[in-house]
């Protein structure tokens, strides 16, 4: 390619190529007017281009890290299952909950859980929402009815919202229906699985008003602590109590429990029936009675020794009689 | 800190005035030179090595291409240079198998060129240079007119292929339509809109290359007959 030398400074010179094209290139000597055949061209550095490139890719950066944080996080809070709710009446149903306690997922554990969800979609309401709206449709499909029993089964990786999922659902379940249908609502650990966690479960019969329900709902942990102390004193009082062992058991310990205390009492019947016995030992003991028939000596002590005891006169007596 | 703080002002002026650009590569030709010796292990003679042009344009690129995120310029403009002067080794290096020209060839102390026989003749060439020279003057004096030299141009001139080939396109429909050009002259001012329109080519291309698409122009308007011999490609087909 041909270069026509248009213009030269010290350090460089102005080409012109053959398609028009002008050029900065090292001044070889070069003249104005010459036609040069081999310059060297000077190099450009697409300086602005790098520059947005830089910017771009760097904003591009941070704006990846930022959605990738809050994704994550987004992730784990929102769309994560975190725990799941076995909403068992006859049809069962598992809800999947992320950390906030909203559903993300449920699907029917059974034939009949399945036909309970058709057309039913409780993507992102509470639990709570969710299991009062599907009570409600297991009423209208008729798979709940009067005295009918729900059981909740929660699978939560910590015992705290256990406690914290049963206690809301009981409460909140239990207004909703209240005034509407008696049924029984069952709280169910669902990891340890059902047989363990029977006895601890507070199964509150609806025959009890929703308002004495609601305490028998947040009171099966003190419960047990305080099952001991409070039933000792009342045995017999409370029907629901008899059920238990210690109904029957109490009829036992009555028995064993005043020797403890009445060891006195004990000592004292003895001693009175003793006082009784030891005339008549003193009646077989004949050998006394030759003893007493040394009177003098034994008189004396005798009489010293059996007025200090109690009986003076049964002895005064007793005496009369053998001496008779 | 000063003084580097006063060389990167200098260097951010040079980088928008041509003529500023010449002042500092004059100032710093010392260390231009200093550069060169490094890499040639000698000191480099003014007018006869190459690599103290290579070095001076390396420079000038060095200029155009600083940022002062880069460090300090000299150091950066020493690194560019040695880099430039390692380019231009290694392309001479194709043409270490070819005898010089300037080569002794033994006899009465003449050169191998002049040994051989010269077809050209020395005194139309220069005439032909000449009548190039005075051509460029003149175009150089119309463009100052319009506020432009050619070292913008040269600045201002597409680099891609399709770029180039829009600014062509453009070019073509001018010459196709002497209103333009007329318009052009009496205006100073590049018609941009009905070339944009008339062409078909985008007008944002058309104000990006604006003094490049103004020089051309002016070389299609009148004369430049020599210049116009030269661009052989680009108004291909284009009556005048």
């Amino acid at each position: 390619m041909r270069y026509l030398v248009m213009e030269c400074h010290p350090s460089y010179a102005v080409l012109l190529d053959e398609e028009g094209r002008f050029l900065k290139a090292a001044n070889l000597r070069y003249e104005m007017g010459q036609t040069v055949y081999a310059p060297v061209l000077m190099k450009e550095t697409p300086k602005r281009q790098r520059h947005t490139m830089r910017w771009i890719s760097s904003i591009a950066a941070a704006a990846a890290c930022f959605l990738l944080f809050f994704g994550i996080s987004h992730y784990q809070n929102y769309l994560q299952p975190y725990s799941s709710i076995y909403l068992t009446i006859n049809p069962e149903v598992q809800m999947d909950l992320n950390r906030r306690g909203i559903v993300v997922k449920l699907s029917g554990a059974n034939e009949d859980g399945e036909i309970l969800l058709e057309g039913y979609d409780g993507k992102g309401k509470d639990k709570v929402i969710v299991a009062d709206e599907l009570i409600d449709r297991a009423i209208e499909m008729g798979f709940l009815s009067e005295g009918g029993k729900v059981s909740f089964s929660i699978d939560s990786p910590d015992e705290a919202l256990f406690q914290e999922y049963g206690t809301e659902l009981r409460t909140k379940v239990t207004e909703h229906l209240d005034g509407r249908i008696t049924i029984t609502i069952e709280i169910v650990k669902h990891k340890d699985g059902q047989g363990q966690e029977n006895p601890e479960n507070s199964s509150s019969p609806d025959s009890f008003q929703p308002t004495s329900s609601q305490p028998a709902s947040t009171s099966p942990p003190p419960s047990e602590s305080s099952r001991p102390e409070i039933v000792p004193p009342t045995p017999s009082a409370t029907t629901d109590y008899d059920n238990t062992d210690y109904g029957t058991s109490n009829d036992g310990v009555t028995d064993h429990t005043p020797p403890a205390s009445s060891t006195p009492a004990y000592v004292d019947t003895d001693y009175g029936s003793g006082n009784d016995g030891v005339t008549d030992y003193t009646d077989g003991n004949t050998d006394y009675a030759p003893g007493n028939d040394s009177d003098d000596d034994l008189e004396e002590n005798g009489d010293s020794s059996y007025d200090d005891d109690d009986g003076s006169n049964n002895d005064d007596s007793d005496y009369g009689d053998d001496e008779d | 800190m000063n003084d580097e703080h006063k060389i990167v002002q200098q260097v951010y002026a040079a980088k928008e005035d041509v003529q500023a650009a010449d002042r500092l590569i004059s100032t710093y030709i010392p260390f231009i030179k200093t550069e060169t010796a490094k890499f040639l292990k000698r000191p480099p003679i003014e007018g006869h090595d190459d690599e103290l042009s290579i070095a001076m344009i390396a420079f000038h690129e060095a200029i155009n291409g600083y940022s002062r995120t880069r460090g300090a310029f000299l150091k950066y403009a020493a690194l560019l240079i040695r880099s430039r002067l390692i380019d231009y080794s290694r392309m001479e290096q194709r043409h270490s198998r070819v005898v010089s020209l300037d080569a002794p060839t033994g006899e009465d102390d003449k050169t191998l060129g002049e040994t051989l026989a010269d077809k050209r003749e020395p005194h139309e060439e220069m005439a032909a240079r000449d009548a190039t020279r005075s051509e460029i003057e003149e175009l150089t004096r119309q463009m100052q007119e319009f506020g432009v030299s050619l070292s913008d141009v040269a600045d201002n001139c597409p680099r891609q292929q399709r770029t180039l080939d829009a600014c062509r396109k453009a070019l073509q429909y001018a010459g196709a339509t002497p209103e333009l050009l007329n318009d052009l002259l009496r205006t100073k001012k590049l018609p941009i809109g009905p070339l944009a329109a008339g062409s078909g080519v985008e007008r944002k291309t058309l104000e990006r290359h604006r003094k490049y698409m103004v020089a051309l122009l002016l070389i299609y308007t009148n004369g430049y007959e020599i210049i116009r011999g030269h661009l052989k490609q680009v108004m291909k087909g284009v009556a005048v």
